[in-house]
C-alpha cells in the first residue's frame, strides 16, 4: 500500500526539500553540540541554534508528509541553456576575481553572458558594451569616491 | 555639480603632484584597512594616507580595505604578500582579541612591526543617580558579588571587555563569573547606560564625553596612567586602588620577510609622518592621542599586549 | 514658542546661497549612491569625511544630512524598477514596487516613493525639532526586554509576506534565521556554523542576501522561461503620473508609515527594517483591495518607504539630543561632528545653536530639494525599463554585483551572491516566498541578541518580560495578533454552522 503510493503519489520535489530540511537541521544541531563556551548568565550561544532546529525539522517533517498530498506547485520546463550563459557569466565573474583578472574583465564577462542568456546573438557588440560600462564604472569609483575596485593589469594602466 | 566635483578632484591632483617632487618622492605605499570603509582602522589608514602624500613623503598611498572577522582576514592577506617592502596594515589592540577569539590560523607575531601610532584611554562610567562613586565602590561590589553588577561596552573579546575582565580580577572577583554585555556600536551602550539598566559602562572617553560633561554619567575611572588632558576632574583607576592600565592603541604592520633594508624605508617613513603637521591636525581634529613606539620597543610591547590578553581571555573563560 | 524662534534662525543659516549649495551637492551625491546597491549613506559619508575636512563645520555637516536624506531617496528607486533593494530598508517597498513596475506602473510607484518620502521627512523633521528632547526619554526607557517584544510583534506580523502557503513561507523564515545564525555570537564571541572558514565569521550581509535571492534570482528565473511564457515588461501604462485614485490609496499608508517609522527610529537600538515591516503588514491588512498585493498594490509602496524615511529623521533625535549614534550613518555623522571638535548632545544645543537649528532647518530644505530633483527624474528613470530585455538583465546583474564588488570582493562573499541568486531561482520555481528569508535574517539576530541581553540583566528570570509594562503590552499585541485570525475562522465556522 505505502509502496503503491510511493511510486504513484509521492512528490519528490517535495521529497528533496523535506529531506535538505532535515539535514540542514542536523548540521545546525551538530555545530551547535560542539560549542564548548556558554554564557555565565540568562541563554547560550547554543540556545538559538536548538530553535532553529527544531523548526528546521518540523518544516522537513511537513514536507514529507505533504509530498505524499498535494507536494509543490509543479513548475514548468526551465530553459536550460539560457541559465546556463547566465550562471557560466557569474562563474566568470568569480573566476576573475579569483585570479587577479581585475574589475572591468569580470563585468564583461557577466554582461556578455547575460546578454547571451536572455537571447541576444551578437556577442562582440556585448563585449564591447560591457567594457566600456565596467572601465566607467571603475574610473567614477577610483576617482570620485576613492574606493578601490578590484583591480587587475588593466585597471593599473588607469590609476 | 558633477563638475565642481571632477574640479576638485583636478585640484587635488595638481596639488598632490607638485608636492610629489619633493623629496622622498618615491615611496608608492598600499595600506590595508582591515574592515570595511568606515570604521576606525579605515579611518587610521585614510589618514594616514592623506597626511603621507600632503606631506610628500610618499609618491602614492592606496588604502585597500579588507574586510572581515576582527581583521583577522585583512592578516591573513598580509602574512601572505612576504617580501612585500610597499604593503602596511593598519591594526589595534582589538585585532589581539580577535585573534585568540577567532582561532586565527596567523597571529601579529608573524607581521613585521613598524610602529604604534596612537593609543586612546577607556573610561568606566555609572549613571550619575548610582550610589556607586569611586572606583573604589566598584571594585568592593565586584569583589561581593561579580553577578550584580552588569557591565555594558562593546564587542566580546574587544578591548572594554578586556578592562572590564581585568578591574574584576584587580577588585579581587571572580572574573570567570562576570556579566559582561556587549552592545552593538557605542550608542546601544550608552543608551543602556542613560537609562539605567546596567551598572557600569566602558568605551573610549570620547564616547562618552558629552554625557559626562552634560552631567548624566559619573566617571569612576580612565584607564591611563595619568588623567587626559582633556578632562583633568576624571580621576585614573590607579588612584581609585586600582591598580589598571590599559590603553586601546592603534599601529601599523608589514609583511614578513622584508630585508632590514626594506624595513627601515617603511619605518623611516612612518617616523616621518608622525612628525608633520598634517599628522598633528588630524589627531587633533579627530581627537586622537598620538602614542608613536617605534622599532624594537614596539615588538617588545606588541608581544607583551599578545601576553596579558591572552591570559585574560583564558581567565574570563572566552579561550579555551 | 523658544523652539519656533530657533528654528527660524535656522532657516536664515540654511537659507546662505553657501549652505543651500552644500545642501544641493549632498542630496545629489546622497541619491546618486542611494541608487547603488550595497553602497549606501554610511560608506559615501565615510568616504567624504577626509574630503570635507577643511570646510566649515555647517557647510559639510548639512552636506552630511543631505547625503542620509538623498541615499534613503535614491535606495527607492532601484528596489521599484530593478527589484534590487539596495539597502534592508528598502526592501518592503521592493515585495510591491518591482511588480508595480513591470505592470507599467513604474512611473506612480516611484512617485509615491518620492512624494511619501517627502511627506513623512516633512512630519518626521518637525517631530525631530519639537519633540526630540521629549522622546529622547522614553526612548532611553526601552530596554532589551522592550527591543525583544518589538521584534516579536515584527516577527508575527512577517506571515503578511508569506503568500498562499504557511508552510513554504514558514520555511522560508526559519532558512533565514538559521543564515542568521551564521558568525560571530555577538555576546561571547563564539564562532556558529562558519566551517572553519574565516570569511564567514563576520555573517551572512542582509544586502548579499537581499541582492542575491531578488535580483540575480529573478533574472534567472525569468531567462529559463523566456520562450515559453515571455515576459512583458511595460514601461509605461496608463499615466507615467499618479492618478487621482493613486493619490487617495496613499495618503493614509504615508502617515501611517510616518507613525511607524519615526517613533522606532528614534529608538537607540530600533532600526529602519521594523518599521517597513510593520507598515508593509498592516497596508495589507487595511487595504482595500488585498487582492492586489503580491502583484502590485501601491499602498504596499507608499507605506514602507514612508517608514523608511520618518525612521532616518528619528534616528537624529538621539544623535542630536544625546550624541548617541544608532545607526551606521549616524555614527559616521558623529565622527563628522566630532572632526570639529563639537560633541552632539544636550550642551550643542546650548553652545552652537545656529549650527544645530541650521542642520535641522536644512533638512526641511533637503526634503523640497529631493522631491523636486526626483519627481522630473521619474520620467526618466521609467525609460531604463524600455531598454532591450538581454541588456537590462544583464545591467540589473552587474549593479547587483557591484555593491559586493566594491565593499567586500571576496569570492567567498561573491560565491555567496550566486549561490543565494540559484536559491532565488529555485524558490521562485517552487513557489516559496523569498521575503521572510531575508526578513528571518535581519530579525532573527536582533531578536536573538536582545533576549539574552534581557536574561543576563534579570540573571536568568524569564519574568523580566512580563514584569515591564512595554514589554508586556508588545507581547501582549503579538499574541493577539497571532491568535485573532484562527479566532475569527473559528467564529466564522461557528456561525455558518448555526446558520
Amino acid at each position: 500500500m505505502t509502496n503503491e503510493k510511493l511510486a504513484r503519489g509521492a512528490d519528490r520535489p517535495a521529497l528533496i526539500v523535506g529531506v535538505l530540511l532535515l539535514a540542514l537541521a542536523g548540521i545546525v544541531y551538530y555545530d551547535a553540540s560542539k560549542q564548548t563556551i556558554t554564557s555565565n548568565y540568562g541563554l547560550g550561544p547554543t540556545a538559538m541554534p536548538y530553535v532553529a532546529c527544531i523548526g528546521l525539522v518540523l518544516l522537513g517533517l511537513a514536507h514529507l508528509f505533504v509530498a505524499f498530498r498535494d507536494g509543490l506547485p509543479r513548475p514548468e520546463a526551465a530553459d536550460k541553456s539560457a541559465l546556463l550563459w547566465i550562471i557560466g557569466g557569474l562563474i566568470g565573474l568569480i573566476a576573475c576575481i579569483a585570479a587577479g583578472g581585475g574589475f572591468v574583465v569580470a563585468i564583461t564577462i557577466l554582461f556578455a553572458c547575460t546578454a547571451r542568456g536572455f537571447g541576444r546573438r551578437a556577442l562582440l557588440a556585448d563585449v564591447a558594451i560591457g567594457f566600456v560600462l565596467g572601465l566607467v564604472i571603475f574610473l567614477v569609483f577610483a576617482k570620485l569616491l576613492t574606493l578601490l575596485l578590484p583591480a587587475g593589469p588593466l585597471e593599473h594602466l588607469f590609476i | 555639480m558633477l563638475t565642481s566635483l571632477l574640479k576638485r578632484g583636478a585640484i587635488v591632483a595638481i596639488a598632490v603632484a607638485g608636492l610629489s617632487t619633493a623629496a622622498f618622492a618615491q615611496l608608492e605605499l598600499k595600506i590595508m584597512a582591515p574592515a570595511s570603509p568606515g570604521g576606525g582602522w579605515d579611518g587610521t589608514a585614510r589618514s594616514m594616507q592623506q597626511a603621507l602624500m600632503a606631506s610628500g613623503i610618499a609618491k602614492s598611498v592606496q588604502v585597500a580595505n579588507v574586510t572581515g572577522a576582527g581583521g583577522t582576514i585583512g592578516l591573513a592577506q598580509l602574512i601572505n604578500a612576504k617580501g612585500d617592502g610597499s604593503q602596511l596594515m593598519v591594526n589595534g589592540f582589538v585585532m589581539v582579541g580577535a585573534i585568540l577569539l577567532n582561532k586565527s590560523p596567523v597571529n601579529l607575531s608573524q607581521t613585521t612591526p613598524i610602529a604604534r601610532l596612537t593609543a586612546e584611554a577607556l573610561v568606566i562610567v555609572v549613571p550619575t543617580d548610582s550610589p556607586i562613586k569611586s572606583a573604589k565602590d566598584l571594585a568592593e561590589r565586584v569583589k561581593a558579588d561579580p553577578a550584580k553588577v552588569t557591565w555594558a561596552g562593546g564587542s566580546a573579546g574587544g578591548a572594554d571587555h578586556i578592562l572590564a575582565a581585568l578591574f574584576t580580577e584587580a577588585a579581587g572577583g571572580d572574573a570567570k563569573k562576570i556579566n559582561y554585555i556587549p552592545f552593538s556600536g557605542g550608542g546601544e551602550a550608552l543608551a543602556a547606560m542613560l537609562g539605567g539598566r546596567v551598572t557600569a559602562g566602558i568605551s573610549g572617553y570620547g564616547e562618552f564625553e558629552g554625557q559626562i560633561k552634560a552631567g548624566k554619567l559619573r566617571v569612576v575611572g580612565v584607564s591611563s596612567s595619568a588623567r587626559l588632558a582633556n578632562a583633568p576632574d576624571a580621576p585614573t583607576l590607579k588612584e581609585g586602588g586600582v591598580n589598571l592600565e590599559l590603553m586601546n592603541w592603534r599601529s601599523v604592520v608589514a609583511p614578513p620577510g622584508l630585508s632590514a633594508e626594506q624595513t627601515k624605508t617603511l619605518s623611516d617613513a612612518v617616523a616621518k609622518l608622525v612628525k608633520t603637521k598634517e599628522w598633528a591636525e588630524i589627531l587633533k581634529a579627530r581627537g586622537w592621542d598620538d602614542a608613536y613606539l617605534g622599532g624594537a620597543e614596539f615588538a617588545a610591547f606588541m608581544t607583551a599586549e599578545q601576553t596579558r590578553v591572552s591570559k585574560v581571555m583564558t581567565d574570563v573563560g572566552l579561550v579555551k | 514658542m523658544e523652539t519656533t524662534v530657533a528654528l527660524l534662525n535656522g532657516f536664515s543659516v540654511a537659507l546662505e546661497p553657501s549652505k543651500l549649495m552644500f545642501c544641493l551637492i549632498g542630496v545629489f551625491l546622497g541619491t546618486a549612491v542611494g541608487v547603488l546597491p550595497g553602497i549606501g549613506p554610511a560608506l559615501t559619508v565615510a568616504l567624504l569625511l577626509p574630503v570635507t575636512f577643511k570646510l566649515d563645520p555647517a557647510g559639510s555637516l548639512i552636506m552630511f544630512a543631505g547625503i542620509y536624506y538623498g541615499g534613503m531617496y535614491g535606495g527607492s528607486t532601484t528596489a521599484i524598477l530593478l527589484n534590487a533593494p539596495g539597502e534592508s530598508a528598502s526592501l518592503a517597498t521592493a515585495l510591491e514596487g518591482s511588480k508595480m513596475a513591470k505592470a507599467g506602473r513604474g512611473g506612480p510607484a516611484l512617485a509615491t516613493a518620492a512624494i511619501g518620502s517627502f511627506v513623512a521627512g516633512l512630519i518626521a523633521t518637525f517631530g525631530l525639532a519639537f519633540l526630540a528632547p521629549w522622546l529622547v526619554e522614553v526612548a532611553i526607557k526601552f530596554g532589551p526586554w522592550d527591543y525583544f517584544a518589538l521584534m516579536i510583534v515584527a516577527f508575527v506580523t512577517v506571515s503578511a509576506t508569506f503568500g498562499d502557503s504557511p508552510l513554504r513561507g514558514l520555511t522560508s523564515l526559519f532558512l533565514g534565521i538559521t543564515l542568521g545564525l551564521v558568525g560571530i555570537d555577538k555576546l561571547t564571541g563564539q564562532a556558529r556554523l562558519t566551517f572553519g572558514v574565516p570569511e564567514l565569521l563576520n555573517g551572512v550581509e542582509v544586502t548579499t542576501l537581499a541582492v542575491g535571492l531578488f535580483a540575480v534570482g529573478e533574472a534567472l528565473y525569468v531567462a529559463s522561461k523566456r520562450f515559453r511564457d515571455p515576459e512583458e515588461i511595460i514601461p509605461i501604462k496608463g499615466s507615467l503620473w499618479m492618478s487621482k485614485e493613486d493619490w487617495k490609496r496613499s495618503w493614509a499608508p504615508w502617515l501611517r508609515g510616518t507613525a511607524f517609522g519615526f517613533p522606532i527610529g528614534a529608538l537607540p537600538a530600533g532600526g529602519a527594517e521594523v518599521p517597513t515591516f510593520l507598515s508593509y503588514s498592516t497596508e495589507r491588512k487595511l487595504c482595500k483591495y488585498p487582492e492586489e498585493f503580491g502583484k502590485g498594490a501601491i499602498e504596499g509602496v507608499a507605506g514602507p518607504e514612508a517608514a523608511n524615511n520618518a525612521s532616518a529623521a528619528g534616528t537624529l533625535v538621539p544623535l542630536l539630543t544625546l550624541g548617541l549614534p544608532t545607526s551606521a550613518t549616524a555614527a559616521i555623522m558623529l565622527a563628522g561632528f566630532q572632526q570639529y571638535g563639537l560633541n552632539p548632545g544636550p550642551l550643542l544645543f546650548a553652545e552652537k545653536p545656529d549650527l544645530v537649528w541650521g542642520l535641522i532647518a536644512s533638512l526641511f530644505i533637503a526634503n523640497v530639494m529631493l522631491v523636486i530633483l526626483n519627481l522630473p527624474l521619474i520620467g526618466l528613470w521609467v525609460k531604463l525599463l524600455a531598454v532591450p530585455q538581454p541588456w537590462l538583465y544583464a545591467g540589473i546583474l552587474v549593479f547587483a554585483t557591484m555593491g559586493t564588488l566594491a565593499v567586500n570582493p571576496s569570492p567567498v562573499e561573491l560565491g555567496m551572491l550566486f549561490l543565494f541568486g540559484y536559491l532565488g531561482y529555485l524558490m521562485r520555481r517552487y513557489d516559496y516566498p523569498v521575503a521572510p528569508m531575508v526578513v528571518g535574517l535581519i530579525l532573527g539576530p536582533m531578536a536573538e541578541a536582545q533576549l539574552r541581553r534581557a536574561l543576563q540583566i534579570s540573571l536568568g528570570d524569564p519574568m523580566i518580560l512580563l514584569e515591564n509594562p512595554i514589554s508586556a503590552t508588545l507581547l501582549g499585541l503579538a499574541f493577539v495578533a497571532l491568535v485573532a485570525p484562527f479566532v475569527m475562522k473559528g467564529l466564522n465556522r461557528f456561525k455558518a454552522a448555526e446558520d
